[in-house]
């Protein structure tokens, strides 16, 4: 419990925490199920409809949208705080708009492109996603080589992304394109690129583990106005990065809700079942893998909330957003591992949620930047900036 | 018309509740408190008759400590319009109701709602103790309160079934589980809350003294269940109660 948190930040956590057990917990048993089944991670239009209504109901909606738009423009700490609550459970929810491109868009769309993309995307009736990695350029995206070529007024896209979530649903995609020659990050420029554009094709649906599916795309001559080029030519990545540091910091708040969860089933789990007469409670290995989960938790939750506050500040956190990255998808790979452990043949199946966070929170150790190329940075920081406090 | 919703600040209903070591009390200290569930239920009537417009204005009050004012914000962003809270730790029942008839004497309500009991020492004496001070009627257990300008008819859950009172103003209503499903507090009011009015008072600003008349012997938790047995016939049950059990 934290003493520092104020009135209203307490009670949105109340609210939210209620909504996660009375609404969202409940449907976990099918959501488990079907995906075991059919393989789809997904809540029904008819499961998903009275959720959407409800937060709507209680205004939990564009909890990252300006305030301008109508949204409620939550502190990061705050948002965050919301991010772990909600990661508690398995079933598959982000209160709404989904909105991962929104801090992208508010950083450098043009008036135009706020009122075409941006407000309806932030009220929930766009969808969108971000296309960056390519087969030859992943962890180390200025590798790239999509490139959108000048011809007249227009831009002319050929290339080759991978990786792509969300695509079917979306409006639009943000694009990341090779526009001019520069090492690494420099000549890089965003666009917006709209569905059913001439030349976008989806080439293939790749399944992920972890209930995921991403995506190939292909842009063959794909043509664009210059009116979707989003922010300065050539200086897309700054923005782009921005967005990732968020994304960042959500995973660590992830993680902490799926540590919390894991915990709490895996302290159930060591007060009820007793093996050869003494109680897993009772047994000093399962005892350390308890306490060093709460150390750990506690730590994690620490350094999120510290970089959140940073970032309210208007400070710079993408050193922060590296280690909470790394630590994160690190300590709750472990924790999972110990928690499937500790409920035996029970913690394989797939009826508890436990091997569903696992293979999500597998995934994580690669999405936004694999853990390797976060400490090689974190590293490579430290070791030019001796003496600097971190 | 006013309504006077007093709330507690007790031990969330999550929270395994532990003895402290010494065995004076409960483990409050890094404990997550919440409203009393029964109070909520009141706030949330108090509301509903707001919104059928036979109720002009809700204070809600609570007498806690200093950190009870969370209580009282929440009461706010249910749909309380403003909230007196009366700093004092540990009063007794007979000490609330005193204060509260003090703040009645003060707001000078139509209707006092509050909860039953609280989930935390479960006393449900409060509401009678009030009514009792201030000769009003009662209506506890209510598991249906409807106002009319003259009075409240409250169906009450008693042993074998429901019994209906009528009620005079100004009345006391205490509420039971039934009576409704509270409402969460959206997002909105919660940060409309923080505008709304929160007095702060002492028990003695209102003349009442809470000196505890009751002494706490020990508190102690209660007995560990035994685990179960199966029996394999009746006649092996029966002759178990009789001879183990002892009951027949």
């Amino acid at each position: 419990m934290d003493m520092m948190m104020n009135d209203e930040s307490r009670m949105l956590q109340d609210l939210v925490q209620r909504f996660v057990e009375r609404e969202l917990m409940p449907l976990e048993a099918a959501v488990l199920k079907r995906e075991a089944e059919t393989g789809s991670y997904r809540l029904l239009p008819e499961e998903e409809a009275p959720l959407l209504e409800k937060c709507r109901e209680l205004g939990l909606w564009g909890l990252d949208v300006p305030e301008e738009m109508g949204g409620v423009n939550l502190s990061a700490l705050d948002r965050l705080m919301v991010e772990e609550e909600v990661s508690r459970t398995i079933t598959p929810f982000e209160f709404p708009p989904d909105s991962p491109n929104l801090h992208m868009l508010k950083a450098v769309a043009t008036p135009e492109q706020r009122e075409k993309y941006m407000v309806p995307y932030a009220e929930g009736r766009m969808k969108s996603c971000i296309a960056i990695s390519e087969p030859g350029a992943g962890g180390d995206p200025a590798g790239m080589i999509t490139r959108a070529v000048k011809d007249g007024s227009d831009w002319v896209i050929n290339g080759r992304k991978i990786w792509v979530s969300r695509v079917p649903y979306c409006d639009f995609i943000i694009l990341m394109a090779r526009t001019g020659e520069g090492k690494r990050e420099e000549g890089v420029t965003a666009f917006i690129v709209e569905k059913d554009t001439p030349g976008f094709i989806i080439e293939r649906e790749i399944a992920m583990i972890g209930g995921k599916k991403t995506y190939e795309l292909v842009f063959e001559d794909c043509r664009v106005p210059e009116s979707q080029v989003l922010g300065e030519l050539g200086r897309g990545y700054a923005p782009m990065q921005l967005r990732l540091n968020i994304r960042r910091l959500q995973v660590g708040a992830r993680c902490v809700g799926i540590i919390g969860r894991a915990l709490e089933m895996m302290i159930d789990q060591a007060n009820n079942r007793a093996t050869f007469g003494v109680k897993l409670a009772d047994r000093q290995a399962i005892q350390w893998w308890i306490a060093d989960a709460g150390i750990r938790m506690h730590a994690l939750r620490l350094m999120v909330q510290a970089a959140a506050r940073t970032l309210d500040a208007g400070g710079d956190v993408r050193h922060e957003a590296s280690m909470i990255k790394v630590f994160a998808t690190e300590t709750a790979q472990e924790v999972l591992d110990q928690a499937m452990q500790c409920h035996g043949a029970m913690g394989m199946t797939r009826e508890l949620p436990l091997q569903l966070f696992y293979q999500q929170v597998r995934l994580m150790r690669i999405y936004e930047g694999p853990t390797e190329v976060h400490r090689m940075a974190i590293a490579r920081r430290m070791l030019k900036s001796r003496g600097s406090r971190s | 018309m006013k309504l006077l919703v007093p709330v507690k600040r007790v031990v969330d209903y999550n929270v395994k509740v532990r003895v402290k070591a010494d065995g004076t009390g409960v483990e409050t200290a890094n404990v997550k408190m919440s409203m009393n569930p029964f109070d909520e239920i009141a706030v949330e009537e108090a509301v509903r008759l707001k919104e059928k417009g036979t109720v002009t204005e809700i204070v809600a009050v609570t007498i806690g400590p200093a950190q009870a004012q969370e209580q009282l914000r929440t009461a706010l962003a249910m749909g309380a319009d403003r909230a007196i809270l009366v700093e004092a730790e540990g009063a007794e029942p007979l000490g609330v109701a005193k204060v509260l008839k003090a703040l009645v004497e003060r707001e000078q309500p139509q209707l006092v709602i509050l909860g039953k009991q609280a989930i935390d020492d479960d006393m449900n004496a409060t509401g009678q103790m009030l009514a009792a001070l201030l000769g009003w009627s009662q209506g506890t257990y209510a598991s249906k309160v409807e106002l009319s300008a003259d009075g409240a008819k409250v169906t009450r859950e008693v042993d074998g079934g429901l019994e209906t009172v009528q009620l005079k103003l100004p009345a006391i209503v205490t509420t039971d589980l039934r009576l409704n499903e509270p409402r969460y507090a959206s997002l909105p009011n919660i940060m409309k809350a923080r505008k709304k009015p929160l007095e702060t008072l002492k028990a003695a600003d209102l003349g009442v003294d809470l000196t505890p008349r009751l002494t706490v012997v020990k508190v102690e938790e209660p007995p560990k269940r035994q685990a179960g047995v199966k029996v394999g016939s009746v006649s092996e049950l029966v002759s178990k109660l009789k001879t183990e059990a002892k009951v027949i």
